[in-house]
């Protein structure tokens, strides 16, 4: 096609959409109200998942070790596993019963726990700390007790690792390979919660896609009465171009030039409404809640998602519509 | 003519439009056209005629190539419209220019741009189009009417614009469908007088017509139509 014949038919498609003010608007509108919805799903799904990422990250696990504890700090210290000297304590347990006896293989098992896929980080946690930790929150008396046990070199909690996952989704399977390292005696974790915050999330993906995927179709829809609207408004025309020989994209491309101009109006005049109602929206929960993501953060991703909705559904629907029209009955100009 | 070794007289001309043993019939079982066979030459003017039913607006729509025969073979200025693909249908569309009963003006679009949007499709630019559109707008008399709207005008005027519009693209095969049927009879012979003239300059003219004072007193060849069969065919003499 000539450049000649684009320059018009652009224009053509631009006066169309003036010409056909009252469905552009009524067209405009319902997109709008379609992508303001979208923009919230997105955004309320976003900030969900943020908020989600956050509890997950204080979701940790605690994985307690075989650790021959007293043999870090007492008699055994300098004994190691299957050493034939070791000697067995007065409770007749020998530190070979243990796959720990000190911190460097306590670090070291934390090591090999942090290549495990889906691992997001470990802290070591000598037993010295998680006796610290533990005592936080307890009595004067209960304290006292404790402090006494590790004065006398008697700490009774093992070396711990501290570990956070990527996803919580996986995280059955992680703990599993995690028991599974020799050297881990117990886990410590909250299961229950982390299948919640999964199924959560899991859930308001899915419901996203499923709003936007519907109204994407509305859209595609409400775009595409439209131009069947400005097609049969503007049949004596078509009819006179097919008759001229016209080809089926010159007479299609207006149309699809009327379709993307209404996306665009409606793609901007939502990011601009999405703005207001967000900063409405968030003002309020920023004051109840705390923290949420910023709209600029997501400014330019919804534009474009706008964009792309408002010019998508006004291209296929357009050309659908015209391509059916001139296959069935775009050929009959002439009516003889 | 010219004259052949063995002394037959030939014409020199080639067919522009030419239909062998073909035949048409609808889905609903209509029997629209049956065996026709015709030659039309280049630079001819004919008639068809023929009752309502008779078959007239099928030959028509074949020569267009908005229906397709089921047998027979069918070339219109070269192209061989049995075996057309749909998508260079506008290639043939643009060597025809066709003049409408109702006129088909774009109520929206003063003469100038009616007449100009027939080049628009065909890419033409702007400066060509404003030279052809004012000389095809000359040719029919409405030269000085270029910024009336179309209500503005007679139907005889708006049956000009309409054949400005099929001029513009300088087409060889004119086909005028019923063009007088909405004007008054001095209208009529005028539009006849236009489209013989432009017939003079070597464009085909195709006329469907039931006005047989046009036929009868303008001497070209017509064709009749009857019940899908071509019942007489005055070429080279009288009907």
């Amino acid at each position: 096609m000539k450049l000649s014949s684009v320059k018009y038919l652009v224009g053509e498609g631009f006066k169309n959409t003036w010409t056909n003010r009252l469905m552009t608007i009524a067209s405009v509108g319902v997109l709008v109200a379609c992508m303001v919805i979208i923009g919230l799903a997105v955004m309320i799904s976003e900030n969900v998942n943020m908020a989600m990422g956050n509890l997950e990250k204080q979701n940790v696990v605690m994985a307690y070790m075989e650790d021959y504890s007293w043999a870090l700090y007492g008699d055994g210290a300098n004994q190691k596993k299957g050493d034939s000297t070791e000697k067995a304590d007065k409770n007749g347990i020998r530190p070979s019963d243990y796959t720990i006896h000190n911190e460097a293989e306590a670090k070291a098992l934390c090591d090999q726990i942090a290549k495990i896929d889906n691992v997001a980080s470990v802290t070591f946690v000598s037993s010295k700390e998680g006796l610290e930790s533990a005592t936080k929150s307890m009595l004067e008396s209960q304290k006292e007790y404790f402090t006494f046990l590790e004065e006398k070199d008697q700490n009774p909690l093992p070396c711990a690792a501290k570990i956070a996952m990527a996803d919580m989704e996986l995280f059955d399977e992680t703990i599993k390979k995690i028991e599974q390292l020799e050297g881990i005696d117990s886990i410590q974790s909250n299961s229950g919660l982390a299948q919640t915050l999964a199924a959560i999330k899991n859930g308001i993906t899915v419901a996203g896609i499923w709003i936007i995927a519907i109204l994407m179709i509305i859209s595609l829809v409400i775009v595409s009465n439209t131009i069947r609207v400005t097609m049969y408004t503007r049949k004596l025309e078509i009819g006179i171009m097919k008759a001229v020989g016209a080809t089926d994209t010159f007479v299609r491309l207006p149309f699809v030039v009327e379709g993307m101009v209404i996306g665009i109006i409606s793609a901007l005049i939502s990011e601009g409404l999405l703005y207001c109602c967000y900063r409405i929206a968030t003002e309020t929960i920023i004051k109840t809640f705390g923290g949420v993501i910023a709209f600029s953060e997501m400014a330019w991703v919804l534009l474009l998602l706008f964009m792309g909705i408002g010019i998508l559904s006004g291209v296929i629907g357009s050309v659908i519509i015209i391509s059916k029209y001139l296959r069935k009955e775009g050929s009959e100009f002439a009516a003889i | 003519m010219e004259q052949t070794q063995q002394g037959f007289q030939v014409s020199a001309v080639k067919p522009i439009i030419e239909f062998r043993g073909v035949s048409k019939t609808y889905q609903t079982g209509t029997h629209a056209l049956e065996d026709v066979n015709i030659k039309i030459n280049s630079g001819e003017f004919v008639f068809v005629v023929g009752s309502s039913g008779a078959g007239k607006s099928t030959f028509m729509k074949l020569i267009m190539r908005e229906e397709k025969a089921n047998t027979g073979k069918i070339v219109v200025n070269g192209f061989d419209l049995t075996k057309m693909k749909r998508k260079s249908v506008p290639m043939l569309r643009r060597t025809m220019g066709i003049v409408f009963q109702d006129f088909r003006l774009i109520p929206n679009m003063n003469v100038f741009d009616n007449v100009a949007f027939a080049m628009h499709v065909v890419g033409a630019d702007s400066r060509n189009i404003r030279r052809e559109v004012s000389k095809a707008l000359s040719l029919v008399g409405l030269g000085h009417k270029a910024r009336s709207m179309p209500n503005q005008l007679s139907g005889g005027e708006q049956q000009r614009v309409g054949l400005a519009r099929a001029l513009v693209n300088s087409p060889d095969l004119i086909i005028a469908d019923e063009p007088t049927g909405n004007v008054d009879p001095n209208m009529s012979y005028e539009i006849v007088s236009l489209l013989t003239e432009i017939n003079k300059r070597g464009t085909t003219v195709l006329m469907v017509t039931h006005d047989h004072n046009l036929v009868r007193d303008f001497h070209h060849r017509v064709i009749m139509l009857d019940g899908g069969k071509i019942v007489a065919d005055n070429a080279g003499g009288d009907l």
